[in-house]
């Protein structure tokens, strides 16, 4: 089936199967290995990525249903200076260690930055917990993601 | 894992949807917003050999929040109603339970309905707020059910694998309410969780459906209020089940409290 996306800003056509979730048309067509697959089945929020700015599980969209919508993966932020601030402070803070997760938390937290109504920082804590960090233990990551929302 | 071969329509409207459906019947399945089929696509406890994605169907998107009865069309999101300033707060804190709002940015009410996962907010909602289901199909036209008749077990409702769950209505809830729930984390399915608005009582995620406590209600309106009598006519009344998650002894224990902490909210 045919789908015409735009990924970090570039169009994109091509022919898909339907059973073709988002993240492996991602992953093994476009070559962007950095939105990781963890659980495949939605609990993990590795594959998170932006669709048309809100923020999804890749792994729970068949690309079919991506046609005509804009995505952003970890790929697409290197120009962005939030995301630059928020990879700074997960550095400085050590939110990250072995960094499979980091993606999938890079892109919820700056969904959450971005959300109208702004969402109460202290919230952060229940709203991270749709992506899963097996190093860190998660305090750091959520002191980090606090600190950067402000 | 990966879902198995499957094909795909994309209809541009009801009428085609619904002409998909009649004529493809219980080989296909609707797809809404993926949160509970893809899932079972990806784990293969799900093989159509055809999806009906819904994505293009107009009739089915958006939702009436202003007036005194809601309708909410099959197709919303959860993350829209979410941003909706006209949302009832009743509607608003039972949201914030639905999964990850990752989910919610996907997941439809709609969709939430139709599949009907015993521990899901949608069917408990739609039981609480004696809400009214609209379902049509191609060959016999629409039915309006009341949740009580939509929803008959886990997995189940009502629809005929011809028929499309197009709306849900209710009146506005307002006033005081209570909604809680008891899960592991926060965004995952409830071990079990009640709700308690303008005198009727639900229990959901204790057994296969979510449950009205007839007998709670009753001592409500014969002036009962909360306290150890009204928990232990809940303990009594609710239908629960063991799973790996939890026992039906801990969800009766846990949702009896929990009939007695909404109710108080309520009240």
């Amino acid at each position: 089936m045919i789908c015409r996306l735009t990924v970090n800003g570039t169009p994109w056509e091509g022919d898909v199967p339907p059973r073709l979730t988002l993240a492996d048309l991602l992953r093994d067509h476009l070559q962007l290995t950095g939105t990781h697959l963890g659980c495949e089945q939605g609990v993990c929020g590795a594959c998170t990525v932006l669709c048309d700015g809100e923020a999804v599980r890749s792994c729970l969209m068949l690309a079919v249903q991506a046609d005509g919508r804009s995505l952003t993966t970890v790929e697409g932020l290197d120009a962005d200076p939030d995301a630059a601030a928020l990879r700074d402070a997960l550095v400085a803070g050590r939110g990250l260690q072995c960094g499979f997760c980091t993606p999938g938390f890079l892109l919820s937290a700056l969904a959450l930055r971005r959300a109208d109504p702004p969402v109460d920082p202290a919230r952060v804590p229940e709203l991270l917990a749709g992506n899963i960090c097996r190093c860190t233990g998660y305090g750091p990551i959520v002191a980090a993601v606090r600190a950067w929302l402000g | 894992m990966k879902p198995a071969p499957v094909a795909y329509r994309r209809p541009e409207s009801l009428d085609e949807a619904l002409a998909d459906l009649a004529e493809l019947g219980d080989r296909a399945r609707p797809l809404a917003g993926g949160q509970s089929l893809v899932p079972l696509l990806a784990l293969r406890l799900a093989q159509p050999e055809v999806l009906v994605g819904l994505e293009r169907v107009a009739e089915l998107r958006g939702a009436d929040l202003d007036g005194d009865r809601l309708e909410i069309r099959a197709m919303t999101r959860e993350a829209e109603l979410e941003r909706s300033a006209a949302l009832p707060p009743l509607l608003g804190a039972a949201l914030g339970h639905v999964g990850h709002f990752q989910i919610r940015s996907r997941g439809t009410v709609g969709g939430s309905l139709a599949h009907m996962d015993p521990a899901a907010e949608w069917p408990a909602l739609a039981l609480l707020l004696d809400a009214t289901l609209t379902v049509a199909s191609a060959r016999r036209g629409r039915r309006r059910l009341p949740a009580a008749s939509f929803i008959l077990g886990p997995l189940t409702t009502a629809l005929e694998p011809d028929e499309l769950l197009e709306a849900v209505t209710m009146a506005r809830p307002d006033g005081r309410f209570g909604f809680a729930e008891v899960e592991r984390r926060s965004g995952d399915f409830a071990l079990v969780g009640a709700g308690c608005h303008r005198g009727r009582v639900v229990v959901f995620a204790a057994g296969p459906r979510p449950q009205r406590l007839p007998g709670v209600e009753a001592f409500l309106r014969d002036g009962g209020a909360p306290g150890p009598e009204l928990q232990r006519r809940a303990h009594a009344e609710i239908e629960a089940r063991d799973d790996l998650h939890a026992s039906a002894a801990y969800r009766r224990q846990v949702g009896a409290r929990l009939v007695d902490q909404v109710v108080a909210a309520a009240s």
